[in-house]
């Protein structure tokens, strides 16, 4: 069984004037990286939210189809329902940090599910370990740092123990040093075992982690794959996807008669291309 | 067109965001400001347009000490646009939205009108005239906001941060934009941490660290610095890991290369020979 | 003090404002202020605590320049002496409460003593967001004068209206602030479970109940001694004026 099924899913939000989301039929197995990309507007927001049941439940709207996380209709069952199994971090770190302190942020989730309190004592810990809070432990939200905030929310939300990690653009509002720290962090969960479902647009950060890339553009899927191929494809240029700098450089030299073989991702393995083809 | 001669600032007098600041700007000139979270970006730009004004050291617009000048009065020459649109929307329609500026500085009605509709056909705001800002999605309120502070048609145009969550075709459109803008004669300054939007369209580039300036010059020296990379917290941009990683083996690639059209180059080059 | 439950505080808090409603005379309202202030002293708060009663002196002014004026009293000044000490004792009372009590502590308190989590909960996120509510103002403020609107001058209808272009921003942003954060409650399994349980709960020690029942034994003793025993001569003394 899948962990997250979309099936022939469609959604507009009230007083909206189109679909958000048009026939959107996919699926996410346990262990996958799929990163989400297209332009905005595509309606890769309105995706993540349609994984733990925000849209319809929290959102309302029209909808048509189904969406099943891990075995449940997010049509007919509350977002709660799917907190432990579906992780949602957002965009903006301060909107997710609701009480006072890294401890209380992190047991709010398990607390709000009913969890016995050492449990939820165990937990905490853990997370602070593993996510290297300990020393905000005591600070305000107010004032920590955009990174060492969406890091703590990222505890928050594993505090719940999910089966997959939806992050929204987790890192647009944060330093370029934060944000890498941040996909780090994801990259290494997603090693771990963990589901990861990201929304970005600066693929030139996530593309070599991400086993899986499926553009939209206005509501719909456009390609579903593999990261090489799916950048290769002109498609991505037509959208107005920002296809990685080192990929861009592959593409235009093709138009120009010169093929390098696989499709790079990053500055280092272009080079590399480029050593193996002059040593040819 | 605008020099700060060793400006220093605390906030609070506590909290120390400027240590000395001396930069000139020409008119004309397009520029980049780089530089960690707390390096004192941000609160230089405040500099230009009189929200700050310095504890030591002066600011001077067009020949004149901005001392004596009062925010508004600066801001008929330098239009400074944040980094969130929904601090400034508040007005009910995208029209007065984009004259309020205009009404603020004194315009005359028809001046006023007249520019308010050039301003808005430039940035493709003519279909919402009457809509409500707050039903616009985010893309378009910021393009408002653009709109606002751009209707009074300052010299001096300083934007903060205004590639976040903007994507690859928005972006694009902006530095267009920004480029046409720097070509007529207007003086456009980017506050930014997306190094490939500077790469790709700031000749000149100020690099700050701790409340100093610790390089201002030519966008691909700069970039190149490493002082600059660590003290910036950059992440070094895929074009420059390529070209030294090309470097390491083909000593002939270029010492300076940074923009992905000459890398394309370089390497045809390197290809074509072997 | 510091460790004490918040409902025992609660408790002393409340006994130590009702003893000092109940005595109008200058003497034995010192004593009880000079008994409170030991305790905002061991609560380390004496600095804090000064702070706000320096904000209470324009008041006691008010208070003792009024009474000493209009007072039907034969001895008006001596009268509003007491009054002022009377509403200092007070204003000691509940900050002995404040100014030890954290914010989720209070909450926490609150939910214990058995109101909704809802709402409990809905004040200590109230104050997590004031610091961040402030910067937007300021933010917002920056950006409305960076388009000419000229905040600080003007007569006071203009000034007034020039509040618009700040409040209006901070009422959208908040409302779109809140909106997201709903989504993030709500992801988090905010309002599931009828049966919500907390890490940390507060337990009643024995120095919690110690409190509780010494106050308990001072506010009798001088409902005793105010209402039934009489106070002895010497503690009504007043000035003659």
């Amino acid at each position: 069984m899948a962990l997250v099924e979309f099936a022939d899913f469609s959604f507009k939000y009230l007083g909206a004037d189109s679909l958000a989301l048009k026939r959107i039929t996919l699926t996410i197995d346990e262990g996958e990286y799929v990163v989400i990309t297209g332009p905005s507007g595509c309606g890769k927001t309105t995706f993540c939210r349609a994984i733990n049941a925000l849209v319809p439940q929290f959102h309302r709207g029209y909808v048509a189809g189904n969406v099943y996380t891990d075995g449940k209709n997010t049509r007919e069952n509350e977002v709660a329902t799917f907190a432990s199994v579906a992780g949602l971090v957002f965009q903006n770190p301060e909107n997710q940090l609701v009480t006072l302190d890294v401890e209380k942020e992190i047991a709010f989730g398990p607390e709000n599910l009913g969890v016995a309190p050492n449990e939820i004592r165990r937990r905490v810990e853990e997370l602070i370990e593993l996510l290297d809070l300990e020393e905000l432990r005591e600070k305000h939200p107010h004032e920590m740092s955009g990174g060492e905030q969406q890091r703590v929310a990222i505890a928050a939300t594993l505090a719940l123990k999910p089966k997959v990690l939806v992050a929204d653009e987790p890192t647009s509002n944060l330093d370029p040093q934060s944000a890498e720290t941040i996909l780090e962090i994801i990259s290494h969960l997603n090693k771990r075992g963990m589901a990861v479902v990201l929304v970005e647009h600066r693929l030139d950060l996530v593309a070599q982690d991400a086993s899986r890339i499926v553009l939209m553009n206005k509501g719909r899927i456009v390609a579903d794959g593999d990261p090489r191929e799916i950048l290769a494809m002109d498609l991505c240029e037509e959208i107005g996807v920002g296809v990685p700098k080192a990929t861009q450089v592959y593409k235009r030299l093709r138009t120009r008669g010169v093929e390098l073989g696989t499709v790079p991702l990053t500055g280092v393995e272009l080079a590399e291309l480029v050593q193996e083809a002059t040593s040819r | 067109m605008i020099i700060l001669e060793d400006v220093h600032y605390s906030y609070d007098g506590v909290y120390t965001a400027l240590r000395g600041i001396s930069l000139q700007i020409d008119d004309g000139e397009r520029l980049a400001v780089i530089g960690a979270n707390g390096a004192g970006k941000t609160t230089m730009m405040k500099h230009m347009n009189g929200l700050l004004r310095p504890q030591k050291g002066r600011v001077i617009l067009d020949g004149q000490d901005t001392k004596y000048m009062s925010v508004a009065e600066i801001a008929r020459a330098v239009g400074l646009v944040f980094q969130n649109p929904d601090h400034q929307l508040f007005l009910d329609s995208v029209k007065k939205e984009v004259e309020f500026g205009l009404r603020n500085l004194g315009f005359t009605e028809s001046e006023a009108e007249q520019k308010r509709q050039k301003t808005m056909v430039n940035l493709g705001l003519e279909g919402f005239t009457e809509r409500s800002p707050f039903t616009l999605s985010g893309g378009e309120r910021k393009r408002v906001a653009l709109a606002s502070v751009l209707s009074t048609e300052p010299r001096f145009l300083a934007l903060d941060e205004p590639t976040i969550g903007q994507d690859a075709h928005q972006k694009s459109l902006l530095a267009q934009m920004l480029t046409e803008m720097n070509k007529r004669g207007r003086t456009v300054a980017v506050v930014t941490h997306d190094i490939e939007f500077v790469i790709e369209n700031f000749p000149r580039t100020i690099a700050m660290a701790d409340g100093q300036i610790i390089a201002d010059g030519s966008t691909s020296m700069v970039l190149s610095n490493d002082e600059v990379i660590e003290r910036c917290a950059l992440a070094l941009p895929q074009m420059t890991l390529a070209a030294r990683a090309l470097r390491n083996v083909f000593p002939e690639v270029g010492q300076r290369l940074t923009l992905l059209s000459e890398l394309e180059e370089t390497i045809m080059g390197i290809l074509g020979g072997a | 003090m510091h460790r004490l439950d918040p409902r025992s505080k609660l408790v002393l808090s409340i006994v130590c404002a009702s003893v000092s409603m109940m005595f109008m005379d200058i003497i034995p309202l010192l004593m009880v202020f000079i008994c409170l202030l030991p305790m905002i002293a061991a609560a380390k708060s004496l600095g804090r605590w000064a702070t706000s009663m320096k904000g209470l002196g324009a008041l006691l002014v008010f208070v003792l320049v009024f009474n000493t004026l209009l007072s039907p009293m034969e001895h008006p000044f001596s009268y509003s002496l007491s009054l002022a000490i009377r509403l200092v004792a007070l204003m000691t009372s509940f900050s002995l409460f404040f100014l030890t009590v954290q914010p989720d502590q209070l909450s926490q308190a609150l939910i214990q003593m058995r109101v909704k989590f809802e709402f409990a909960f809905a004040m200590s996120m109230a104050m997590r967001y004031v610091p961040t509510l402030g910067q937007e103002a300021y933010a917002i403020m920056d950006a409305q004068r960076a388009r000419g609107v000229e905040l600080d001058k003007g007569n006071l209808i203009k000034r007034i209206r020039n509040i618009i272009p700040i409040i209006v921003p901070l009422i959208i942003v908040s409302i779109r602030r809140a909106l997201s954060i709903a989504e993030s409650m709500e992801s988090r399994g905010f309002g599931a479970n009828e049966n919500r349980t907390y890490m940390e709960m507060l337990r009643f020690k024995k120095r919690d109940w110690a409190v509780v029942l010494a106050s308990l034994l001072m506010l009798s003793l001088t409902i005793y001694v105010r209402f039934f025993a009489g106070l002895p001569g010497w503690m009504l003394w007043g000035l003659p004026f």
